[in-house]
């Protein structure tokens, strides 16, 4: 830290300093020769020069030239000096005074000096290290405030037009404005005790700068975020369009078609023909009406408006429901499920998990050779509080480029239909805080894993 | 046989209008539950098929909530997905039964008879000493149960829970109220219960989904129904 003692006190200590080793040496005048005198005071100002500066110093060595002439030379007590080899000595001494406390106090402020640097250095890095890490406005701000008041001792620190200030008029307040061009984010405003020096102001200077700097940041990476989101939401908007336009319009087509086939050509078509044309309308609705639920549940997952349904289920009661349905279907038994005894409850909700586990299962069997069945078998693993459900097909394996965008929305498989099966499924299984995983069925096709957290009341799956 | 029909979607009252007629009932259709409310009253109909949502109130809800304040006429509510507890109220507030939209008439028609033929036979219903359904025998006054002609043990509980949804089959029973007459009413909100209880007594019973032999069916978010033991 700079000397803070005031300039007048300072010269009055040096002063007091040189007549105390005065009377010491007058003390010591008769066993002393002159040149230990002139080694002992250029002791002195040297010590003044490194202590205190240039200025005390060269007080010291004319006060010192002046006490040596004065006590210490014959005659004593006049400012003659009667030998011309000690007028030599007291000139050169002078000189030699001049030189060091020069030279001293150069050293002492070229140390200084680089201690203020290390220091100011050493604020720096802490400031930009701190602000680096910070991703909030907010954050800035107290950052600032607590290096400029921990580092700079300011009395206190605000940001405009945060805060309202009042200061007391004993203090000197620096306005800093923290921003560049049209963008302002505030005004630092920072108060002093006293008057602040050079070094502090341009910390104080780089301390705002480098708030801005990191107010800049934060700034555009909200601004690429938001863009991102906006991006994300348009991608979506137009997939969404796309399947609208194409993958809704399909079955519309076909009713409308059929429906005006009928009854235009009712007297024309035999009743096996009109049974058959119905059943197609039948089955195109039902299918409409698959797709759009599925975008229904998409927009509620999206909106993530899930949480007032979560109830303790039974994944037993999902997958039979399933499996009944299939049969209903395909009129035959095409799934082999297998549940472990004392299957505990699982906290879902059950709508949304019917879609997944139907989702699931419509993909497997879709792909699933006519006369084998698909697997869907059930494992708990209370270590990791979690049960898995592994949905499994046969045949070809997914190719791995396809794997890659399984889940995405609206993407199109070979052979399936509105792309958003899958994409649901994930995302009703991550809105339960589970996993969905695909991998390869030993021997050829896929199997779909999704893993749901056990809920931590696990006493309710054991009540006998 | 009069059925009225309540429904905001004039293409839906279309529909069920020509379609129940085709059936040989005579519709009568409300677009509000004012009207709704004034038809039951003047044209007394022997059944009501109400809207969950009407768009304008008094809503299917309050309507049956209403009607159920005078008379006993069966009520069939119609709802749309996500609707659970609303179901739930509208059983609550007395309906019969619901219908999911979109259904076909065939199903309408099917719970049109189940809930008129339950009507029919409900005083003699409790004297029922056996009820049979596919390779299910329960045997009501003795408390014994047979799967394929072999006994099969339940705890008295599951038997009582059995016993509750088989006297009841074809019709929903609100997890409530499965607790309130199995457990008591001091279990109120452990519906998880049932659950457990509902899974133990499928598997004593060697249901099957994937060959679609169950005896109990889920009605998600609302209850349990028994399969309606007339129509299997």
């Amino acid at each position: 830290m700079p000397q803070k003692s005031p300039p007048v006190r300072q010269y009055l200590v040096v002063i007091s300093l040189v007549m105390l080793i005065t009377i010491g040496l007058l003390i010591l005048r008769d066993i002393l020769t002159l040149a230990n005198f002139a080694l002992i005071y250029l002791l002195v100002v040297l010590l003044i020069a490194v202590r205190a500066g240039i200025g005390p110093s060269l007080l010291a060595a004319v006060i010192c030239f002046l006490s040596f002439n004065f006590f210490l030379i014959k005659p004593y007590y006049t400012w003659r000096v009667s030998d011309g080899r000690e007028l030599l000595d007291l000139m050169v001494f002078l000189l030699v005074a001049f030189l060091v406390g020069q030279l001293a106090s150069d050293a002492r402020q070229q140390a200084e000096n680089a201690r203020q640097r290390a220091n100011e250095k050493e604020i720096l890095h802490r400031l930009a290290s701190t602000f680096n890490q910070l991703s909030t406005r907010e954050g800035v701000y107290e950052a600032l405030q607590k290096v400029l008041s921990e580092e700079l001792h300011t009395r206190h620190v605000h940001i405009l037009p945060y805060a309202s200030v009042v200061v007391p008029t004993d203090q000197t307040v620096c306005y800093l404005v923290l921003g560049e061009g049209e963008k302002i984010y505030g005004t630092l405003c920072a108060a002093f005790d006293e008057a602040p020096d050079e070094i502090q102001l341009s910390l104080l200077n780089t301390s705002a700068i480098q708030a801005r700097v990191a107010l800049e940041r934060i700034d555009l990476t909200e601004k690429l975020s938001r863009s991102q989101t906006i991006e994300e939401a348009d991608r979506l908007k137009t997939a969404l369009l796309h399947a609208v336009s194409h993958d809704l319009r399909t079955p519309i087509t076909i009713i409308k078609t059929s429906a005006a086939s009928l009854m235009s050509m009712r007297h024309q078509l035999e009743a096996e023909q009109q049974n058959e044309m119905l059943t197609v309308i039948e089955n195109e609705a039902d299918q409409l009406d698959r797709m759009v639920g599925n975008l229904l549940d998409m927009s509620r997952l999206q909106a993530g408006a899930l949480y007032s349904h979560l109830d303790l289920n039974s994944l037993e009661e999902v997958v039979g429901d399933v499996a009944a349905r299939m049969y209903q279907l395909h009129k035959a038994e095409r799934i082999a499920i297998e549940f472990p005894d004392n299957m505990p409850l699982v906290k879902f909700d059950y709508g949304l998990m019917l879609q997944a586990v139907t989702n699931l299962v419509e993909n497997a069997l879709r792909y699933e050779p006519a006369q084998s069945k698909i697997e869907i078998n059930t494992t708990i693993d209370r270590e990791q509080k979690a049960v898995s459900v592994a949905v499994m097909n046969h045949g070809r394996n997914i190719l791995p480029e396809v794997v890659e965008h399984i889940f995405e929305p609206f993407y199109h498989g070979p052979g399936g239909n509105i792309g958003l099966g899958l994409a649901i499924t994930k995302g009703i299984i991550e809105a339960h805080q589970g996993r969905i995983s695909v991998q390869d069925t030993p021997g050829g096709g896929a199997t779909f894993t999704f893993t749901l957290p056990l809920s931590d009341d696990e006493s309710v799956g054991m009540i006998v | 046989m009069k059925i009225l029909v309540v429904d905001d979607e004039p293409q839906i009252r279309k529909l069920l209008k020509t379609g129940l007629g085709g059936y040989g009932y005579e519709v009568i259709i409300a677009a509000n539950g004012q009207e709704a409310l004034i038809f039951a009253a003047q044209q007394a109909p022997q059944l009501i098929i109400l809207d969950i949502s009407l768009g304008t109130p008094p809503d299917g809800i309050e309507v049956c909530r209403n009607l159920r304040e005078w008379t006993k006429v069966p009520i069939i509510m119609l709802s749309v997905r996500n609707e659970d507890k609303a179901k739930v109220t509208a059983l609550d507030a007395g309906a019969d039964d619901y219908l999911t939209k979109p259904f076909s008439l065939e199903e309408l028609r099917a719970r049109i008879q189940a809930v008129l033929r339950r009507i029919a036979v409900e005083p003699s219903a409790t004297a029922k000493a056996e009820v049979v359904v596919g390779d299910l025998r329960i045997e009501l006054a003795n408390h014994r149960v047979f799967v394929q002609g072999e006994e099969v043990h339940l705890t008295p509980k599951e038997f009582e829970l059995l016993r509750l949804l088989a006297t009841h089959s074809g019709r929903i029973l609100t997890h409530a109220a499965i607790l309130n007459q199995v457990w008591g009413s001091e279990y109120s909100g452990m519906d998880h219960y049932v659950r457990v209880f509902v899974n133990q007594l499928r598997k004593k019973l060697r249901e099957n989904p994937a060959r679609n032999i169950r005896y109990i069916l889920n009605e998600p978010g609302v209850g349990y129904r028994f399969i309606d033991v007339e129509e299997s």
